[in-house]
């Protein structure tokens, strides 16, 4: 056997076929200038080699190659040097190509740039294990596919199911790849995948790309056919729909797409790549990469955070059934813990299970079996006793003091020794909170989000009393339960609540101004919120709203503005959320359907002046209503790490995430003219808008955040 | 009232073929580039331009649903300016200019912008079908490929293989020359990617290498046409004496299959003054006028003499020519017949040399001649050229 190594791969060739075997240092495969210095190498080496009938591409490691090398990405912000590197790595795939038959032997993951590497080979065959998944995920991070994604795919599985795949940014699992035929076969372990990689080399002796073949036929519409221009068409609309403009990566994915199709395969390869390089080098690209790659990766590997390896959680106890609580038991059950439901009544248990057991309904991977054992680690009760020995316990009721003081003083007797005490609380200081605790060093808030079996983030928040060991544990616990967890200080609000309370309160007070709750969602959604103002209001309620207001009062001393005045009449109006079917919007049977039109009755005589309606200035108002909100939070010493305001803010209330965050924002904008425009807002609307001494400070040091 | 062209401005010229530079550029691009440039160079408020006329043969494909109007939106603020796009076969560029300039002339409008588009790469020439070659128009009308025009002419006219040929050297080495001495740098906007990265800067057609020896070994592209196929025969209903044609041209001697596109601001001096330009020429007279289809390419005779004649003029009192090199014997033809100085013609090269854009080629030579009038500080410039259906065109401007 004849063998070749290099900093990228090694080659072995065994009768006749090489395989080569992608094993870069550290882990992974990813694309950059080792891996395709290392290609060429060994292609070289490869062309000099007598009696190669083939090629099989695959992976030393777990995955076959996630993808371009994201850190060489952010590294380079010139489009000429963007340009050549997606030229090199076109010139490796093209190579293999109109080279001898070459076999992808994806042993694993094979995302973005590694998939495209994939494309340039023949034939593809995936491992069929759930580990793995294939996709085209870079509209997600605010690029395009650079490395012939989006010509290949359209040209291998027709226009609309590359389409499916670019602009939805998926990554799907072996056998749904193979069903939208992003791979040409599975395979049930390695040696089977090399064996069958081997068999169709030895079968294609005289294998071609579609593209590359004499009479080729596109799959599904020709480009410029009356049907892929309505596809065209019609895309062109889902994507606005989801974007409102505010996503330049899937307009972008589109349009190169079409125009690609219009040309030949190698030169579509340029238009590829010169829209590439525009969205790679883009400051809102380079801010989504660094804060939905870098900064979630670095929060879910919890770097820089205290660590232990198990936290001697066996038993989690969940006090209340409603939504949350029932979720809460269900994802710490299907992490494996032994859970508790306590509630005080039995109707508002049985309705938490059966919410529970409507979620094990959509665990389709497991069998009935599984679901049952899941099922079966659930106790509900209504016994104080049920608690006994409990390691950890997070309360999910009514947010009122003096109720958690009491079910705090109530409970932490039955708890285990050591266990640890978790309020859900949203907003109510931790420090508050343990007061009533007979162990304020375990006693530590995890903020979730609902729909908690969905949402990603978990907020945890350490008051001062609160030690590292009890922070180490939770940190634990939400490893086991795969949530991106942020730590924040305490304070009334912490991080999120803050924050979301000023967007959906802007919006009220943009309606006591006048403007139409249609227009003003439209415009949060066209700055890129990826839910408008008043929609989120009538979810969480418009009483939850007064609720927290008059809360927030107490603690922050805020400042009254007709936006609260305006809530408050609406609920004493009975226009209280999408629940009663009423609120900003009218609602026919959970449908959300115009604005409502009593809305002039009620905001008639609040004295507000009219203000600016356009798209542009409701879209800044709403955001920077959040970036004060943001610069407060920072003063106020609540923010532990910047990354953490990023990543709390886009997965925890929906933050513009072409933004890349709040603070990325700040960044774009420039500190020296977010302050000014803080200012000029802040003297025509009020002091809300007022900036933090923490943007002042860096805005005249010339600091930035993130550089 | 007069009109005058206040600026001019093109692309360089792509090979028409998948491997030329701007094969990846879609016309609206090519175009909308140039109204980009028109504003950007004449610090213009795209406002006060009344119209956008674009001349594009074939309006098909990448080139259909009115260019002239999506390029406008495209590259311009503000949705206020309408487009219109155009048909005049090869003279549609310059037939832009000449409505432009009727339009201001007349005073309906006050600033307008004229140029044209071709992508021959992305758009193939014919792409548009038609009825000009059905048997039904050839038994009322008389059609044959302009080809066989061509070689019609030169049979009729006795011009040689080697003279064809010595035209054609000629073209490329004057292009070489002006490309050379940098003479279009003025009036070529590169075309850029979205990222301002050029992606062509200068024209790409020229083979200053050509040689007469390499021109001599390429054989008559309407050779097989002709006589094989017999299409040949098609051109005795009007030339019952020819039963032989002599095929002189090939593809070194007639106009390259190019992608461009052309752009011209052309305004009243009230309106140029307004918006703070100076203008840069009158356009004096313009022409059109049509004969039998057949022998099709020899409308820049009557077009001249008619252009002249509307401006009181003589062939002397013209100072630069250009005459469309579509086949090399047109302004061959052309010269002999209006007695036109041969150092006065094409005088930077022409499409032999450059390729022809269809709907563009007109204002491009328009562009060409008024720079290189500016150039040699001469005053009178007449651009013509010959036009499928047996047309021509003229247009006659002077300095100002």
């Amino acid at each position: 056997m004849t063998t070749y190594d290099n900093d990228a791969l090694r080659i072995a060739i065994d009768d006749g076929i090489a395989v080569i075997t992608l094993a870069m240092d550290g882990g992974f495969n990813k694309v950059n200038r080792v891996l395709l210095e290392g290609l060429a190498g060994g292609l070289d080496w490869l062309d000099a080699q007598e009696g190669v009938r083939g090629i099989v591409l695959t992976s030393a490691h777990r995955d076959f190659c996630v993808g371009a090398d994201l850190e060489m990405v952010l590294g380079n912000d010139d489009p000429a040097l963007m340009l050549e590197a997606t030229a090199a790595l076109n010139a490796i795939t093209r190579r293999l190509e109109t080279g001898k038959p070459v076999v992808a032997a994806l042993n694993g993951s094979a995302l973005g740039g590694g998939y495209e590497l994939a494309l340039g080979c023949h034939h593809r065959i995936a491992l069929d294990t759930p580990k793995s998944q294939i996709g085209l995920p870079e509209v997600s991070l605010g690029v395009i596919p650079g490395g012939g994604g989006t010509q290949r795919l359209p040209r291998l599985v027709g226009i609309q199911a590359a389409l499916d795949v670019i602009l939805q940014a998926k990554m799907l699992r072996p056998p749904k790849a193979k069903q939208a035929g992003l791979v040409d076969a599975l395979a049930p372990d390695r040696d089977a995948l090399l064996a069958a990689a081997k068999a169709w080399v030895t079968e294609n002796p005289k294998a071609k790309q579609p593209w590359d073949t004499k009479g080729y036929r596109w799959p599904g519409a020709r480009p410029a056919s009356p049907d892929a221009r309505n596809m065209f068409l019609a895309a062109s609309a889902m994507v606005y729909k989801k974007t409102a403009g505010a996503f330049p990566a899937a307009e972008v994915a589109l349009s190169v797409v079409q125009e690609g199709s219009a040309v030949i395969f190698e030169r579509s390869l340029e238009i590829e790549a010169r829209a590439f390089a525009k969205l790679a080098t883009s400051p809102q690209a380079r801010a989504m990469i660094r804060t939905l790659f870098f900064h979630k990766t670095a929060a879910d590997k919890q770097k820089g955070l205290p660590h232990v390896e198990d936290p001697g959680f066996r038993k989690v106890a969940v006090l209340g059934a409603g939504m949350m609580g029932a979720g809460l038991a269900f994802v710490s059950a299907k992490a494996g813990y032994d859970v508790v439901l306590k509630d005080i009544s039995t109707e508002a248990l049985d309705r938490g299970m059966a919410h529970i057991d409507a979620e094990l309904a959509r665990l389709k991977h497991l069998d009935a079996d599984a679901r049952a054992a899941l099922r079966a680690r659930i106790t509900p009760t209504v016994e104080l006793e049920g608690l006994r020995g409990t390691d950890l316990v997070i309360e999910a009721v009514f947010e009122d003091l003096a109720l958690k003081h009491r079910v705090i003083r109530e409970v932490e007797p039955m708890l285990a020794e050591n266990a640890v005490f978790a309020s859900n609380t949203s907003a109510l200081p931790i420090a508050d909170l343990a007061t009533a605790s007979a162990h304020p060093d375990r006693f530590i808030g995890l903020h979730f989000f609902s729909p908690v079996e969905k949402m990603p983030l978990l907020e945890i928040i350490t008051s001062a009393g609160t030690d590292d060991h009890t922070l180490a544990r939770s940190l634990a616990y939400c490893r086991a339960i795969k949530k991106t967890p942020i730590v924040v200080n305490d304070g009334y609000g912490f991080y999120t609540t803050r924050v979301f309370s000023a967007y959906i309160l802007e919006g009220a007070q943009l309606v006591a101004e006048g403007h139409d709750p249609v227009l003003v969602d439209w415009a949060a959604r066209v700055a890129g919120m990826v839910v408008g103002p008043l929609q989120v209001f009538d979810e969480v309620t418009l009483t939850l709203g007064v609720h927290a207001m008059a809360e927030a009062e107490k603690y922050l001393g805020v400042a009254s503005i007709p936006g609260a005045e305006l809530v408050k009449r609406m609920v004493a109006a009975d226009r209280k959320g999408k629940a009663h079917g009423a609120g900003f919007y009218d609602y026919a049977s959970g449908r959300r359907k115009g604005s409502w039109d009593g809305l002039d009755g009620v905001r008639a005589d609040l004295g507000v002046a009219a203000t600016d309606g356009s798209v542009e200035a409701l879209g800044e108002r709403l955001i920077l209503a959040q970036v004060a909100e943001v610069g407060r939070a920072l003063d106020a010493g609540i923010i532990r790490n910047w990354r953490d305001a990023e990543v709390g803010a886009i997965f925890g209330i929906g933050f513009a995430p072409n933004t890349g965050g709040p603070l990325s924002y700040a960044d774009q904008r420039g500190l020296p003219e977010l302050v000014a425009a803080l200012r000029r807002l802040e003297a025509a609307h009020g002091e809300r808008y007022a900036p933090a001494r923490t943007f002042v400070e860096m805005a005249e040091k010339g600091e930035t955040f993130f550089g | 009232m007069s009109a005058y062209i206040f600026d001019a401005v093109r692309t360089p010229r792509g090979r028409g073929k998948t491997s030329g530079a701007l094969y990846t550029t879609r016309p609206i691009d090519l175009l909308a580039g140039l109204l980009e440039g028109i504003r950007d160079r004449n610090e213009l408020d795209t406002n006060e331009v009344d119209d956008v006329v674009v001349g594009c043969v074939t309006q098909v494909g990448d080139q259909g649903a009115c260019i002239a109007r999506f390029a406008a939106l495209q590259a311009w603020e503000g949705n206020s300016v309408p487009g219109v796009t155009l048909n005049r076969f090869c003279a549609s560029g310059l037939e832009a200019v000449n409505h432009a300039a009727a339009m201001v002339a007349s005073g309906l409008h006050d600033c307008v912008v004229a140029g044209g588009v071709e992508s021959m790469s992305r758009v193939p020439m014919g792409a548009d079908g038609g009825a000009i070659f059905d048997p039904a128009v050839q038994w009322k009308v008389g059609s044959v490929p302009q080809g066989i025009s061509a070689d019609l002419i030169a049979t009729l006219d006795g011009i040689t293989r080697d003279e064809v040929d010595r035209f054609a050297l000629d073209s490329q080495q004057k292009a070489a020359a002006a490309m050379e001495d940098g003479r279009f740098v003025r009036s070529i906007l590169a075309v850029r990617d979205e990222n301002g990265l050029p992606i062509l800067e200068v024209d790409e057609f020229p083979r200053p290498e050509t040689t007469l020896d390499g021109l001599a070994k390429l054989g008559a592209s309407f050779e097989a046409f002709g006589v094989q196929f017999g299409l040949d025969t098609l051109v005795r209903r009007r030339y019952p004496s020819v039963d032989r044609i002599t095929h002189v041209h090939h593809a070194g001697n007639s106009s390259g299959i190019v992608d461009g596109a052309a752009a011209l601001l052309i305004a009243n001096e009230a309106k140029g003054r307004a918006l703070g330009l100076t203008p840069r020429a009158r356009i004096r007279s313009v022409a059109l006028t049509a004969e039998e289809p057949i022998i099709m390419l020899t409308g820049p005779v009557t077009a001249t003499k008619k252009a002249l004649a509307k401006a009181g003029m003589t062939v002397d009192d013209i100072d630069l020519f250009e005459c469309n090199e579509a086949f090399a014997v047109v302004p061959m033809h052309w010269m002999r017949e209006l007695g036109v100085d041969p150092a006065k013609v094409n005088v930077n090269g022409g499409s032999i040399a450059f390729g022809h854009p269809l709907g563009a080629t007109g204002a491009m030579l328009l562009n060409t001649v008024l720079d290189e009038l500016e150039r040699r500080d001469l005053n009178t410039g007449l651009v013509t050229l010959c036009v499928g259906g047996g047309m021509g065109i003229a247009t006659i401007i002077e300095r100002v």
